[in-house]
C-alpha cells in the first residue's frame, strides 16, 4: 500500500482549566489513503472536531504527530496547509456581505490562485452546487442550505488534495442535505479528493464514505470499511417476534447474556432485536426462550443501518 | 507572486465591503469631520484672535489627520479579528498556506491604503473649512504618516492578540484611544521622553513637514532615523506579541471561537 496522504499517530489533546483537565483526544491513530472518503463518527464531545482542527493546524496537539502528504503539520504547517481545505462550521465559513462568486474568488485568492486561472472552475462549482441563480446576490440573502453549499464550494475552489468537512449537513433540511450529499458523492466518485468528514448524519456516511472511523471519549473505537461493518452486523443481528409478552425473568436472563436492542411490546406480542456475537448463540437464545415457555412466531435476520451499528459500538464502550 | 495574488484579493474584498457598507463609511467620515468642527470652534473661542491661533489650528489639523489614521490602524485589526471570529471566517484566514501573519498584514495594508485615500478627503475638508492650507508634499507626508501610524499598528497587533485569546477587549480598546489622543497632542519640546513612545515623535515630524513645509530630505537624518526605529520597535514588538497570542490560541483551541 502506498504512503497515506494523512497519517495521524498517537494524537492527544488535553485542555486545561482551573476546574481541571479535559482529555479531548487520547492517543488517536489512523491513516487515510489518497482518494479515500472517510467518515468520522462519534457522539457529542467525542473529539471529532478537535481531531479535524488538529489536522488543519488550528489546534496544537498536546502529543502525537500529524503528517499531511509527508509533511509534519506541527513543524511545517504551511506545507501541510497547501494540501488541506476545510469547512468547519456549516454556513459560517463564508463572507455574508459578498456574493457567492465574490466569495469563491476571494478564497481562491487567499490560497494564492489568480482569479483568471480559476474562473472556469468557479463556473463549474456554481453549476455543481446549483448556485447559478444567486451567484451575484449577497450570501446573507441565501438560504441556510445554499450558504452551506457555498461554504463547501469555497473549500473546493482552493483546489487542495484533501478536504476536511466538519458536520457539512448539520441543520439542513432533508432536500438540501440530499443535494449536498449528491454533490459530495459526485465528487467522491470522480476520486478528485481525499475527504475526511465528521457528521452525526449516518445517511451521509452510508451514502458517501468508503470507510468509517468511530471515535468515542477521545479514542478510536472502530476503523473499518462501511461495507465490512454493515455485513458484519448483518450476520449478527436478528429480530424475534413472540406470540406473547416477554416475561420479565426471561428478559432479564436474555439481557444478562445478549445485546438486546429495541424491545417492543404490544398487548399480546413482543418484538426484539438481538446482536449475536457467535452463530451458536442463536441456539442458546432459543433454549432460554423455550425454557421460559415463550412461543417464537418468527425470526428474521436484520439489515442494520449504520446508526444501529454506531449505537451498538458506542454503547459497548460505556 | 502568490502573496501579490492574495493582496489583490484582500484589496478587492475590502473595496467591495466599503461599497456595501457605504453608509457606515460615510457616517464615520462625517462624524469625524463634525468632531473636528467642534474642536475647531472651541479652539477659536478660547485662543481665537491671538497670534498663535494659526499655529494651533495647523497643529489641530495635523493632529486630527494622524488621529484618524491611528484610530483605524490601531482598532481595526481587533475589530476585524473579532468580526471574522464571529462570522466563522477567522479560521479560514488562519489556514491560508501563505501564513496567517502575512494574510493579516495584507488586510492591514489594504485598509491603510483606503484609509489614506479617505484621510486626504477629510484633510482637504478640514483645510477648506478653516482656510488654513498646509503643505502636502506626498513624498514627504506619506512616508512620515505610514511610519507614525506603524507604531500604533504595533499596539493594534498587541490588542489583536488579546482579542483572539480573550475576545471581549472593547473596554481596553476604548481607554487606549484616549492615550493616543494624549500622545498625539504631547509637546515633544517640553517632554522629550515622549518621543520614544508611539505617535508623539511622528506627529512632531509631520507638523514640521506640513506646517513649516520641510521636506523629508530637509529633516535631520537622526530625527528620521529615530522615527524609523520607533516604528520598527513598536510594530515588530506588537507583531511578535501577536504571534505569541496566536500560539496560545492554537494551544487552547480558541482560534475562531467567539
Amino acid at each position: 500500500m502506498s504512503e497515506p496522504i494523512v497519517a495521524v499517530q498517537e494524537l492527544s489533546k488535553t485542555y486545561g482549566s482551573r476546574r481541571g483537565t479535559v482529555v479531548a483526544l487520547d492517543h488517536v491513530s489512523f491513516a487515510i489513503q489518497r482518494g479515500e472518503v472517510v467518515g468520522l463518527l462519534g457522539p457529542n464531545g467525542a473529539g471529532k472536531s478537535t481531531a479535524i482542527k488538529c489536522l488543519c493546524t488550528l489546534v496544537r496537539p498536546t502529543g502525537g504527530r500529524v503528517t499531511i502528504a509527508g509533511f509534519d503539520a506541527l513543524t511545517h504547517p504551511r506545507r501541510a496547509l497547501e494540501k488541506i481545505a476545510a469547512v468547519l462550521e456549516g454556513n459560517r465559513n463564508i463572507y455574508w456581505r459578498l456574493s457567492p462568486r465574490e466569495n469563491l474568488e476571494f478564497f481562491s485568492g487567499l490560497q494564492g490562485i489568480p482569479t483568471r486561472r480559476v474562473r472556469p472552475y468557479i463556473d463549474e462549482l456554481i453549476d455543481l452546487f446549483d448556485l447559478g441563480a444567486k451567484a451575484r446576490v449577497s450570501a446573507r440573502m441565501l438560504s441556510r442550505g445554499m450558504q452551506q453549499k457555498l461554504a463547501v464550494a469555497c473549500s473546493l475552489v482552493k483546489q487542495t488534495e484533501i478536504l476536511l468537512l466538519d458536520e457539512p449537513t448539520l441543520g439542513l433540511d432533508v432536500e438540501t442535505s440530499h443535494e449536498l450529499r449528491q454533490a459530495l458523492k459526485d465528487m467522491a466518485r470522480r476520486g478528485e479528493r481525499t475527504v475526511l468528514l465528521s457528521t452525526h448524519d449516518m445517511n451521509v456516511v452510508q451514502d458517501v464514505c468508503d470507510r468509517v472511523i468511530i471515535i468515542n471519549e477521545g479514542r478510536v473505537v472502530t476503523d473499518d470499511r462501511v461495507a465490512n461493518l454493515l455485513s458484519l452486523f448483518r450476520a449478527r443481528a436478528y429480530r424475534f417476534r413472540l406470540e406473547e409478552r416477554l416475561p420479565d425473568p426471561v428478559r432479564r436472563t436474555l439481557e444478562a447474556r445478549f445485546e438486546l436492542l429495541h424491545v417492543r411490546h404490544t398487548d399480546h406480542t413482543t418484538e426484539f432485536e438481538v446482536e449475536l456475537l457467535r452463530t451458536e448463540g442463536l441456539y442458546d437464545l432459543m433454549d432460554i426462550l423455550r425454557a421460559g415457555g415463550c412461543v417464537v412466531e418468527s425470526i428474521d435476520r436484520q439489515d442494520p443501518d449504520l446508526e444501529e451499528i454506531f449505537l451498538t459500538i458506542v454503547r459497548r464502550q460505556r | 507572486m502568490r502573496t501579490l495574488v492574495m493582496l489583490k484579493a484582500m484589496f478587492k474584498r475590502y473595496a467591495i465591503e466599503l461599497r456595501r457598507y457605504a453608509f457606515n463609511t460615510l457616517s464615520m467620515l462625517v462624524s469625524f469631520y463634525l468632531v473636528f468642527l467642534m474642536v475647531f470652534w472651541g479652539a477659536r473661542t478660547f485662543v481665537g484672535g491671538s497670534a498663535q491661533f494659526g499655529d494651533t489650528l495647523a497643529g489641530i489639523i495635523v493632529g486630527f489627520t494622524v488621529f484618524y489614521l491611528t484610530i483605524y490602524a490601531y482598532a481595526e485589526l481587533s475589530w476585524v479579528l473579532v468580526q471574522e471570529a464571529q462570522q466563522g471566517t477567522l479560521e479560514q484566514l488562519s489556514m491560508s498556506p501563505l501564513g496567517f501573519g502575512r494574510v493579516l498584514l495584507a488586510r492591514i495594508f489594504a485598509a491603510l491604503a483606503f484609509r489614506v485615500g479617505i484621510m486626504v478627503v477629510l484633510l482637504v475638508a478640514m483645510m477648506a473649512t478653516t482656510g488654513r492650507w498646509l503643505s502636502f508634499d506626498l513624498p514627504t507626508v506619506i512616508p512620515l504618516l505610514v511610519l507614525t501610524v506603524a507604531s500604533a499598528q504595533g499596539l493594534g497587533f498587541l490588542m489583536g492578540g488579546l482579542a483572539i485569546v480573550f475576545k471581549q477587549i472593547q473596554a481596553a480598546l476604548g481607554i487606549l484611544q484616549f492615550l493616543f489622543f494624549a500622545l498625539i497632542a504631547a509637546p515633544v519640546d517640553t517632554f522629550p521622553a515622549v518621543k520614544y513612545l508611539p505617535l508623539a515623535w511622528g506627529t512632531d515630524l509631520l507638523g514640521r513637514a506640513m506646517i513649516d513645509g520641510t521636506s523629508l530630505l530637509g529633516l535631520p537624518a537622526a530625527d528620521v532615523a529615530l522615527l524609523v526605529g520607533n516604528a520598527t520597535v513598536y510594530f515588530g514588538g506588537g507583531f511578535a506579541v501577536f504571534k505569541l497570542f496566536e500560539r496560545v490560541a492554537r494551544n487552547r483551541g480558541l482560534l475562531g471561537h467567539y
